[in-house]
């Protein structure tokens, strides 16, 4: 290679330069890694799914506020919010030993919700995801108040916690359940919380040693909860005292769905696994091609799981058989639902597929245009779900036609 | 092109690291630690290539500095004496770059490994999923547990400790081959340049996941203890004197014309002077 002078000295610019550069563009892809943004992926944003109460849609947006969403008015294209809709901003500050960044600029970051929220006649109750940290919040449903400024104001009943001294518990992932007059919420600092539903105060606190990124199901006064250290367990719902647990060969991917007195649950072996309720002896175990990470669906003696590896299975309850399978154009993240006989399932490109829930055959498949990862709902004939672009779209169940779509709008 | 570099390389190295994982007990701080020194080691000759001509470049600086200060009004004459310098001694000025551009990829691939493996949010979880390959060891090791000594490894750590060990050993292993500059304006510059990327690096520490800093200080450390048996010592570290000139295979006086030159300087006047 004949070389010049000056390219000599571009080389040499080029040899001082380029590991900088390059080293300078990853590291700065990968910034505010405590927000989980950057080169290791998108940051945290959370996929609330919707509960209901009294026709009204109850969900986290993707930037941390809890709304009501009333879907006549939003069918009727009604200024939001109408009478029976309102928005709330959980206000978060800066988390504790947050690091102070390039520029010192400020720690604080809006409150990701990523389970979906708990509703009873009179409060909204939802975990959140600030950093290493997480809050209860239980809002008052009908309508929360503001004061002059707009701010929420705390009303009578309403209440968060934890309070006072100990500032929050592990950032919430999992959706907090309400049994009774109880709230059950695991964290990710590995402990269960049982809360009391109307004044929020704790009730017990259960150790389980692992990172809790999932929801507790509660049945028969037993509390089963999956944490990262591949461990299912089995509480007392009253004191929380621990009536058995079993190590599985892999960290549980999914919430436990409890039917009969089986325990459904994905692991991240890619496996499905049947445990028994009362002992934790595994009953059967049936292997898909990726993580089977939203909870399963189960009715009858059948139960409907998506997989990651793009694939809705239909299993026998009690043997773990394969009935059918139906391949959809992207991984199964949302959970699916059932409408009378058929199953409602999303992939995570956005495609909705209505399949026969007793044959898997296709009735209709519809695009939303928007990735979604948040768990799907249906009433009164209507499948609603959230998008990643932060839209609630409602479906009709029998046409898979789009009937309204509502784009939350962002402060 | 994104989907070339996750399969062939991003993947593999990712996929290497969560299995490694799993052979070292479910610690993601030892096989980040494991996998760095293994890569460097797989690295080697190119590293100690890149070195040697880093090296050789360095100590040929006076020989060049004469060159510029002697031919400092013609510059198509110092280009060819510089240019037959390199040819003389036997460096080819861009021998050291190469190296350095087939390491790069890996680097880079080893960098987003960490911090895709970290997972440090439920989003960057089920992101992990699409690059995972179906081996139990991987299955098995997946969500990591990213405890370590007193580390949290997707997190910044709390304390100085990794930012001072990130910014010391960056700035031993560019003081090691960092020759004194001889002019006051190249010298306030060069150690402005040793000193700024220690920081900078030091700096990132403060923000990024300790995982990724773990990686770095070890790299550093087996870059420092490469070049220490390479280049014989600590380099410039202990004795920040000039350069001493490396021995030509075939040296001249660079005072003394060589017949090349003089019959392309004479070629020259030939050309113009018609």
């Amino acid at each position: 290679m004949r070389l010049s002078f000056g390219s000599i000295k571009a080389t040499r610019t080029l040899i001082l330069l380029l590991p900088l550069a390059v080293i300078s563009a990853v590291a700065f892809s990968c910034v505010a890694p405590s927000a989980g943004g950057g080169c290791g992926g998108p940051g945290a944003q959370g996929w609330s799914g919707f509960a209901s109460y009294d026709g009204v849609l109850y969900f986290g947006s993707m930037d941390g506020k809890v709304l009501a969403v009333d879907p006549v008015a939003r069918s009727e294209g009604l200024y939001f919010p109408s009478e029976r809709e309102w928005v709330f901003s959980i206000r978060t500050q800066a988390p504790q030993g947050a690091p102070c960044g390039f520029g010192c600029m400020p720690a604080a970051r809006p409150a990701a919700i990523y389970g979906t929220p708990a509703v009873t006649e009179t409060l909204v109750y939802v975990g959140t995801y600030v950093g290493d940290e997480g809050k209860v919040f239980a809002i008052n449903r009908p309508k929360p108040q503001y004061d002059e400024e707009g701010i929420p104001s705390w009303t009578e009943g309403e209440w968060f916690y934890p309070r006072g001294e100990r500032g929050s518990i592990g950032a919430i992932v999992g959706s907090p359940i309400v049994h009774g007059d109880t709230v059950y919420v695991g964290d990710s600092q590995g402990k269960v919380h049982a809360l009391d539903a109307v004044s929020g105060t704790r009730r017990w606190e259960y150790e389980t040693g692992g990172k809790i990124w999932t929801s507790p199901a509660v049945k028969d006064g037993v509390v089963y909860i999956g944490n990262y250290e591949g461990k299912l367990h089995s509480l007392s719902s009253d004191d929380g005292s621990l009536l058995w647990e079993v190590e599985l060969p892999a960290a549980i991917a999914s919430s436990p769905v409890v039917s009969g007195n089986t325990v459904f649950l994905g692991t991240f072996d890619h496996y499905l696994r049947a445990i028994d309720g009362n002992s934790g002896r595994e009953k059967w175990k049936f292997e898909g091609g990726n993580w089977f990470w939203a909870a399963p669906v189960v009715m009858g003696n059948v139960v409907y799981a998506g997989c990651l590896d793009h694939t809705i299975y239909a299993l026998d309850a009690r043997s773990g058989k394969e009935l059918w399978q139906f391949v959809a154009d992207s991984p199964i993240v949302s959970r699916p639902v059932l409408v009378n006989d058929l199953l409602v399932a999303i992939s995570e490109s956005g495609q909705v597929y209505a399949v026969q829930a007793a044959s898997g055959v296709s009735q209709w498949n519809t695009s939303i245009g928007y990735s979604v990862m948040a768990p799907l709902h249906a009433e009164a004939g209507m499948v609603y779900v959230h998008t990643r672009n932060d839209e609630v779209c409602s479906i009709d169940v029998q046409n898979g036609r789009k009937a309204w779509e509502y784009l939350l709008v962002s402060d | 092109m994104a989907e070339l570099w996750n399969t062939f390389i991003l993947e593999p190295v990712l996929n290497s690291l969560i299995a490694l994982t799993s052979v070292v007990a479910g610690n993601f701080g030892v096989a980040i630690i494991v996998l760095t020194v293994v890569v460097r080691l797989a690295l080697y000759p190119l590293t100690v290539r890149q070195t040697r001509s880093t090296k050789a470049m360095q100590a040929l600086q006076p020989k060049i500095q004469e060159l510029q200060k002697k031919y400092a009004k013609n510059k198509q004459r110092l280009q060819q004496e510089t240019m037959k310098l390199y040819k003389e001694v036997g460096i080819n000025p861009l021998g050291c770059l190469w190296p350095m551009l087939i390491q790069l990829p890996i680097w880079i691939a080893l960098y987003q490994s960490i911090m895709q493996a970290l997972a440090a949010t439920p989003e960057n979880l089920l992101k992990l999923s699409e690059h995972l390959y179906s081996w139990a060891a991987v299955s098995q090791a997946v969500p990591l547990n990213e405890q370590f000594l007193w580390l949290r490894l997707s997190r910044p750590d709390p304390n100085l400790i990794l930012a001072i060990l990130v910014g010391g050993t960056m700035w031993v292993q560019q003081k090691m081959v960092t020759p004194p500059a001889t002019d006051s304006r190249q010298q306030s510059m060069t150690s402005m340049t040793t000193l700024m990327m220690p920081l900078m690096f030091g700096m990132f520490t403060l923000s990024f996941p300790s995982g990724l800093a773990l990686y770095w200080v070890i790299s550093n450390i087996i870059g420092i203890v490469i070049q220490y048996f390479v280049t014989g010592g600590w380099g410039y570290l202990r004795s920040p004197a000039a350069p001493k000139p490396v021995p030509a295979r075939k040296t001249e006086p660079a005072q003394q014309e060589s017949p090349t030159i003089k019959k392309a300087s004479r070629d020259k006047k030939g050309l113009f002077k018609k």
